[in-house]
């Protein structure tokens, strides 16, 4: 009877431990800290590019819908830049919140160890580039909104008895609009005398050739966590826009660490 | 979803966002050096100044010609003090008050819409006139003179003005025969500010000016002239003669004030002609750091005529030596024989 017991659970531990490891994939909220090297431009401003740290909190979660196949991933970014001139004597203080809704359709591979994920979104960006010398066009403002296609692959399996999930998402701004001054508007202009002039600008790749893409590595480092997993990856956000005769670009590298939890 | 239709779905979806890979929005960047500073500033200021084709009407600058005299000028060789001083050169061929080169042990400038002229104002008279118990509010240095006409200086207008403090310095002026708005000297600071005040002498809304700013890169690429519009304060507006006296220091901000005074009615212009200053001054920066400040948004009175070299007033007075030797201002004597005329 006992054999007959245990040969029971051995054939239910496939499907028990199937089930654990698709929770893996579809369904978590990772908050992370992000922190690295970034590369500004705004025209606006200076034509001389700005280098320094770019500090990000990320929310990060994902989660099956009730319809099948389709799953949604939210994102919440909270980031603060801090950049100087090649010549060191001059600041520039950035800020940024943006927030990204996707649904996705989902291919499951590999026995569900795979999972492709290919869909679309909106992609919202509200912030501030600050020059710290500058008078009358000291500052930028930023909105955009935009929809945005993206795509996600994640691969789970184990190194020896620590499961782990690999990552990866990607998503690029296709259409939107955009406020931005003209090529030589005061906001001044645009505010207190409400003098509109192609501010609220209609986007396309082609102007506003962006690219936002995440690599990480969610590992359980020991089995006393049961639903908390460990996060450590890549976040490149490459952020562009030629509108109004204007250039900016935000190139961003970094690092990102966080904790995970398998829902 | 059939596996070819992934595999074409992941493999075309990646070639479609390649264009973003190779789409870099990007900008020139000159070498640090004073070859390069010379050519980052020339052309930000090719790219950006408003007033090259006005320049060129009044004082024959040609800006490419500019680069072709100075560019022969400059080598890598240079000490920092002197690549200053060949930039600073090279700005002042525009004659323009809000044109600056500012490093760190010196602010390029050109002065001389106000340093080839009389200053007709002294701080010695103005002392006089004001005495030690005039009143302050805000930005405003006030008092009631001793033939019953009130006295408002306002050497700046960097600071903000309480509509409140306004509201008290007009009533407690009220009683006054005629107003005297002294704006001499004043080098000028928000635009909103010189609003402010000038909406307090009005009482409809008046068309006072036209703006533009630039669209494009060319020397040419003007938005349409909009409309500037001067809204009647709803605070306290004074409703008798006013005399705004004028020097060839008031300057950009200062010399809308005057643009704006000049359109309302009761009000007269006394003294010099301004300095200026019609351009809205942006910044940016060299490869050095040097921050360039520049003309960016043109300004333009009612009539639609450039204020860049200053605006003309209703009656022409300086002030005289025998006058000073007497420690009298000569302009402020004139504005109280005007107001005691009734003219």
């Amino acid at each position: 009877m006992n054999k007959k017991l245990v040969f029971l659970w051995l054939l239910m531990m496939p499907f028990l431990s199937a089930s654990a490891q698709t929770d893996s994939l579809s369904r978590f909220q990772s908050n992370m800290i992000a922190i690295g090297p970034t590369n500004i431009l705004d025209t606006y401003l200076s034509a001389e590019k700005y280098h320094g740290i770019d500090v990000r909190y990320v929310n990060h979660c994902s989660r099956p819908t009730h319809w099948k196949n389709i799953s949604q991933t939210v994102i919440h970014q909270g980031e603060l830049s801090f950049v100087n001139n090649r010549a060191d004597n001059n600041d520039e203080i950035g800020g940024m919140y943006n927030f990204q809704y996707h649904l996705r359709y989902n291919w499951w591979l590999c026995d569900r160890k795979l999972r492709l994920e290919a869909g679309a979104g909106i992609d919202v960006n509200l912030g501030f580039l600050y020059n710290t010398r500058n008078n009358n066009n000291p500052a930028q403002a930023r909105a955009a909104v935009n929809l945005a296609p993206s795509v996600a692959a994640s691969y789970r399996s184990h190194i020896k008895s620590m499961p782990f999930v690999v990552r990866y998402e990607a998503m690029a701004p296709l259409v939107g609009v955009m406020f931005s001054p003209n090529y030589g508007q005061s906001y001044y202009e645009i505010f207190n005398e409400g003098n509109y002039d192609h501010n609220i600008v209609p986007t396309t790749i082609g102007c506003t050739p962006s690219l936002r893409q995440l690599l990480c590595f969610d590992f359980k480092p020991t089995r006393k966590w049961s639903r908390t997993w460990l996060r450590v990856g890549y976040f490149g956000d490459y952020q562009q826009a030629k509108v109004n005769n204007l250039k900016m670009h935000q190139y961003s590298h970094l690092f990102i660490i966080g904790i995970t939890k398998m829902l | 979803m059939k596996r070819s239709r992934l595999f074409y779905l992941f493999t075309l979806l990646p070639l479609c966002l390649l264009p973003i890979l190779t789409s870099c929005v990007d900008e020139e960047e000159y070498a640090d050096t004073p070859e390069g500073n010379f050519e980052a500033l020339w052309r930000i200021m090719d790219e950006h100044y408003c007033f090259f084709e006005y320049k060129q009407q009044t004082l024959g600058v040609d800006w490419q010609e500019v680069y072709q005299r100075y560019r022969k000028q400059f080598n890598n060789t240079m000490t920092e003090s002197q690549e200053f001083e060949v930039l600073a050169n090279m700005l002042s061929e525009l004659r323009d008050g809000h044109v600056n080169l500012y490093s760190s042990f010196d602010i390029a400038r050109n002065w001389s819409w106000h340093e080839d002229f009389p200053q007709n104002f002294s701080d010695s008279l103005y002392r006089r006139y004001m005495g030690t118990d005039y009143r302050i509010a805000s930005a405003l240095s006030y008092r009631i003179l001793d033939d019953n006409i009130g006295y408002i200086y306002c050497g700046s207008f960097n600071n903000g003005m309480g509509e409140g403090n306004l509201d008290d310095v007009l009533s407690y002026l009220a009683p006054c025969n005629g107003l005297i708005i002294d704006v001499r000297n004043n080098g000028g600071g928000q635009l909103t500010n010189a609003e402010q005040l000038a909406a307090r002498f009005t009482n409809q809304e008046r068309l006072v000016g036209y703006i533009q700013h630039k669209r494009g890169k060319g020397h040419n690429d003007f938005s349409s002239m909009e409309e500037q519009r001067l809204k009647p304060s709803k605070g306290i507006r004074w409703q008798k003669k006013v005399v705004v006296l004028t020097n060839r220091s008031v300057f950009s901000a200062a010399n809308e004030f005057v643009k704006y005074m000049k359109c309302s009615p009761n009000v007269t212009t006394v003294g010099d002609q301004t300095g200026g200053g019609a351009g809205m001054p942006f910044f940016s920066s060299l490869p050095n750091g040097w921050s360039v400040r520049f003309s960016a948004c043109p300004m333009y009175d009612r009539n639609k005529q450039c204020t860049e070299f200053g605006i003309t007033p209703d009656h022409w007075v300086s002030l005289t030596d025998e006058d000073f030797a007497n420690g009298r201002d000569t302009i402020i004597e004139y504005a109280r024989a005007l107001m005691q005329s009734g003219k």
